[in-house]
């Protein structure tokens, strides 16, 4: 399936239906893209800053939960 | 012995009746004896009972009722009846396989108290994304979410609620249960809570979870969800929306 289908269910009959995307749609798609790959960044980067001071520490993670209780 | 008796008014032969007269008259004693107590026990089959008429000494035949149904009162409050209960728990409304770059759960009926969506098995076709979920299908900054249990002065600035995060895109043993409360109310904003179990991106064998909570700015009943992952498309998993009384 291509990148730009939608599922839509009406949940009272039941009946699917599984079109394009819309231009709007698409462009909503792009938006959401572009925001969850920036949290996805910001997670890593959260990830990532947060083993450079367990590192720092000399601290494994588990070590760090213990302490941060 | 009270002639005629006491409580049914049964009239019996008397002592100054003449002998030829005994049959007749035993005759008018007995089938008025087997009129009321016919009266009185209307059953006809295996698992009638009866109960008090309005009339005196007349009880009402109620049937046996059918499988399932319960002794109730009937709407006026005056007579005892068979009823099936009114469905309490959950009612599946729906079941959904994901596919595609969203899933909107359209027409939801507006019967139920609470809504109640279990995702199975989410598995999105780009590593570690997440799951979200709109409501009416609104895609402006009406949102917010939480981990904590205290959140004061939040903005309502998010497009969505999040609900799986960083899922892994190649094993998905993940398991979300999402409540939404009072969802055809038109004058609260409106709010969910999740728990969610996934794997976790880096290492599968592991798993991450969280409790969330999702908030929407909006005050008109919700009427449809739409499901998507953060970025691209959905390889599988399985939704089911429950109706809860």
């Amino acid at each position: 399936m291509n990148e730009y289908f939608v599922k839509i269910v009406n949940v009272e009959t039941g009946e699917e239906i599984e079109r394009p995307m819309t231009d709007e749609e698409i462009s909503q798609r792009e938006k959401d893209d572009i925001e969850g790959l920036a949290k996805k960044n910001n997670y890593k980067k959260q990830i990532a800053a947060r083993q450079a001071i367990l590192d720092r520490l000399g601290l494994t993670e588990d070590e760090a939960k213990i302490l941060l209780g | 012995m009270a002639n005629p008796t006491t409580n049914y008014s049964f009239a019996m032969p008397t002592n100054t009746d003449l002998v030829k007269d005994l049959p007749a008259d035993f005759e008018v004693f007995g089938q008025a004896v087997d009129t009321t107590i016919k009266a009185l026990n209307p059953e006809t089959t295996l698992g009638d009972i009866s109960y008090r008429s309005s009339t005196a000494n007349t009880n009402t035949r109620l049937a046996l009722g059918t499988a399932g149904q319960v002794l109730t009162v009937n709407s006026g409050a005056t007579a005892p009846e068979w009823a099936t209960p009114s469905s309490g728990g959950m009612t599946l409304i729906s079941t959904t396989t994901m596919s595609g770059g969203s899933i909107t759960l359209s027409s939801i009926p507006s019967t139920y108290v609470h809504l109640q969506l279990v995702i199975t098995n989410y598995l999105p076709a780009t590593d570690g994304t997440n799951l979200v979920m709109r409501f009416n299908s609104d895609s402006n900054a009406r949102y917010k979410d939480g981990t904590s249990t205290t959140n004061n002065s939040q903005a309502f600035n998010a497009t969505s609620i999040d609900l799986f995060a960083y899922q892994d895109s190649a094993a998905s043993n993940g398991l979300m249960i999402t409540d939404i409360y009072d969802y055809t109310n038109t004058t609260t904003w409106k709010f969910c809570s999740t728990q969610v179990i996934w794997n976790n991106n880096t290492t599968p064998a592991n798993s991450d979870m969280y409790r969330i909570f999702g908030m929407y700015n909006q005050t008109g009943a919700i009427s449809s969800i739409t499901l998507l992952p953060s970025t691209g498309n959905f390889s599988s998993g399985s939704v089911k929306l429950y109706g809860v009384k």
